[in-house]
């Protein structure tokens, strides 16, 4: 065999090609010589042509029936493409290895995959990011491997922040929380409802985040915990209106275990006003008062 | 005559002519028929020692004795509050040849009882001031200092001395709650870092379980192999086949030779 690619790969397309001569095409030599090709591009850094070799042999993996073969194919093309930046590319390659994957039946792969597609495009084509994140998540929780999400689930928090979107990222953070709730992870769990309280109050968002707080202070470990108490101080100092007790609890230990990027939200708050909310309640009801008459 | 019998013979005739004593028939007598002048007297006995330890407690050098009978102190104290309710309703019963004054008198007598017992110096009021920090325990009413208030008194004065014990304390203190704020913080994270690890080796067993059973599997898979690679090999080389070979080899050239005999000629 030559070891010239572009030879390989004209007589590897030869060899599929059905004509008059050929009336099945050879897909085992074929797939050899493509693989072969894809490489010796690789090395060349002739990255368009190797992702293009690399396509090709994924093709004839599959159509050998191996789409464990096929899907690796697929994902070394994907990263030649992250190389040469095009990034929709990147996102269809890494979605059709996911599938191949999940043709094998192994969802972690397939979740692996999107995760990397998604970390690769998370800057250029963010909303992409977010989708391709969400898919992951879902096939491993499909799967019965939570665990595994946790690292997505905080990923895609990240990126909600970085767009500004916070109550995406409060309910990231608390599809987290149920994740960590199904295998017992209380930590990770209370540091997740954590956040996502601190996500609400820097949105300025008092009243979510208060209800927030309530919902989660239905599992009584919580209330108990680190965190719980945390976030009970923080609501207090905000209903009070006190500026000086948010300061003190933002510098707290336990918010400095929080992801990194909640630990930046949490140094910023209080954002905008911070009135006592007493004030609203009683105008609310001299209003009743007059009503009665 | 010795003296011994004369103290004797002194003692006998005394018992013998002590009912002509007067002044004793009537203690006798008194404390005999009346439980309540019995109680009294016996009170009143106990609260004779009691000061008398006191006494002994306050000239006492070692401080472990004096702690010692300071808790006696306590001791009987508590013992003789107790009594006096009863004494109480002793004092109230009429007894026959009593006068109304008498029973009046009585009663004051025990109300005042109590009173003589807390005066008894048990050691309680040594420490006049007690370092800071014990806030609700001096306001309690029932505890009675034994200078009766009289803090102008040069052993209570504050002395420069105490005043600067009195700071090294405070700083000490203050140290030493700066180094225990440092520590809580260290804990806390190594909570953190222990609940992480924790969590993570939850993670990390059931990839370890699959692991487990896929190398078991390959390691049938690989026995199996051996087994049937054995087997191949030792009926490809063993030893009587290749002396059949070899047998089977010397009879072609064998005929070779021969033929090659036949046609040469």
């Amino acid at each position: 065999m030559s070891s010239d690619p572009d030879k390989l790969v004209a007589k590897a397309d030869k060899l599929t090609k059905l004509t008059l001569t050929r009336w099945s095409a050879d897909w085992r030599n074929a797939t050899l010589n493509y693989e072969q090709a894809a490489n010796a591009y690789r090395v060349a850094k002739k990255y368009e042509k190797a992702k293009d070799a690399f396509e090709k042999a994924s093709k004839g993996q599959e159509m050998l029936t191996s789409p464990w073969d096929a899907a690796k194919h697929m994902e070394s093309a994907a990263a030649l493409a992250k190389e040469l930046g095009n990034w929709n590319d990147v996102a269809d390659l890494y979605r059709r290895a996911s599938e191949l994957y999940v043709e094998c039946g192994r969802a972690q792969p397939a979740s692996d995959a999107l995760g990397k597609a998604a970390r690769a495009v998370e800057d250029h084509l963010p909303d992409v990011a977010v989708q391709l994140y969400t898919d992951a998540c879902s096939l491993l929780e499909e799967d019965d491997k939570d665990q595994m999400a946790f690292d997505l689930y905080r990923a895609l928090t990240a990126v909600h922040i970085k767009l500004e979107k916070y109550t995406d990222a409060a309910a990231a953070l608390l599809r987290l929380g149920l994740a960590a709730d199904k295998c017992n992870a209380s930590n990770s769990q209370f540091k997740a409802y954590l956040s996502a309280i601190i996500v609400y109050l820097y949105a300025n968002d008092v009243k979510a985040a208060e209800k927030c707080y309530n919902d989660c202070s239905q599992i009584p470990a919580f209330l108990g915990s680190d965190q719980g108490r945390c976030g009970s101080r923080l609501i207090s100092a905000y209903s009070e209106g006190n500026v000086e007790e948010i300061k003190r609890v933002a510098q707290s230990s336990t918010i400095t275990h929080l992801d990194h990027a909640i630990i930046k939200l949490g140094r910023k708050l209080p954002t905008g006003e911070v009135t006592a909310v007493k004030a609203g309640t009683e105008e609310g009801e001299g209003l009743d008062e007059d009503d009665l008459t | 005559m010795s003296v011994i019998d004369i103290l004797t013979r002194v003692d006998a005739i005394c018992n013998k002519y002590d009912k002509y004593d007067v002044e004793k028939q009537k203690n006798l007598n008194v404390s005999g028929d009346d439980a309540f002048a019995r109680g009294y007297a016996a009170i009143d006995a106990e609260i004779e020692a009691a000061l008398e330890k006191a006494e002994l407690a306050s000239k006492e050098k070692s401080k472990a004795s004096t702690v010692a009978l300071n808790a006696e102190l306590r001791r009987t104290k508590a013992k003789l509050l107790d009594e006096v309710p009863k004494l109480q309703r002793l004092a109230i019963k009429k007894i026959k040849g009593l006068s109304t004054e008498d029973l009046a008198a009585r009663n004051d007598l025990v109300l005042a009882l109590p009173d003589r017992i807390q005066a008894i110096p048990d050691g309680a009021a040594a420490a006049a001031k007690q370092p800071g920090g014990w806030g609700p325990s001096a306001s309690h009413t029932e505890i009675k200092f034994d200078s009766d208030g009289r803090f102008d008194d040069e052993y209570f004065q504050e002395s420069e001395q105490s005043n600067q014990f009195r700071q090294e304390y405070e700083t000490r203190k203050r140290r030493q709650d700066q180094g225990l704020e440092m520590i809580s913080e260290g804990l806390d994270t190594l909570k953190n870092m222990a609940h992480d690890m924790n969590e993570e080796l939850d993670r990390q067993v059931p990839l370890a379980d699959e692991i487990d059973s896929k190398v078991d599997k390959a390691a049938s898979d690989l026995k199996n192999t051996n087994v049937r690679l054995k087997h191949t090999v030792t009926q490809l080389r063993s030893s009587r086949n290749f002396c059949i070979d070899i047998v089977l080899l010397i009879i072609i050239l064998g005929i070779a030779a021969y033929l090659y005999n036949v046609l040469k000629k």
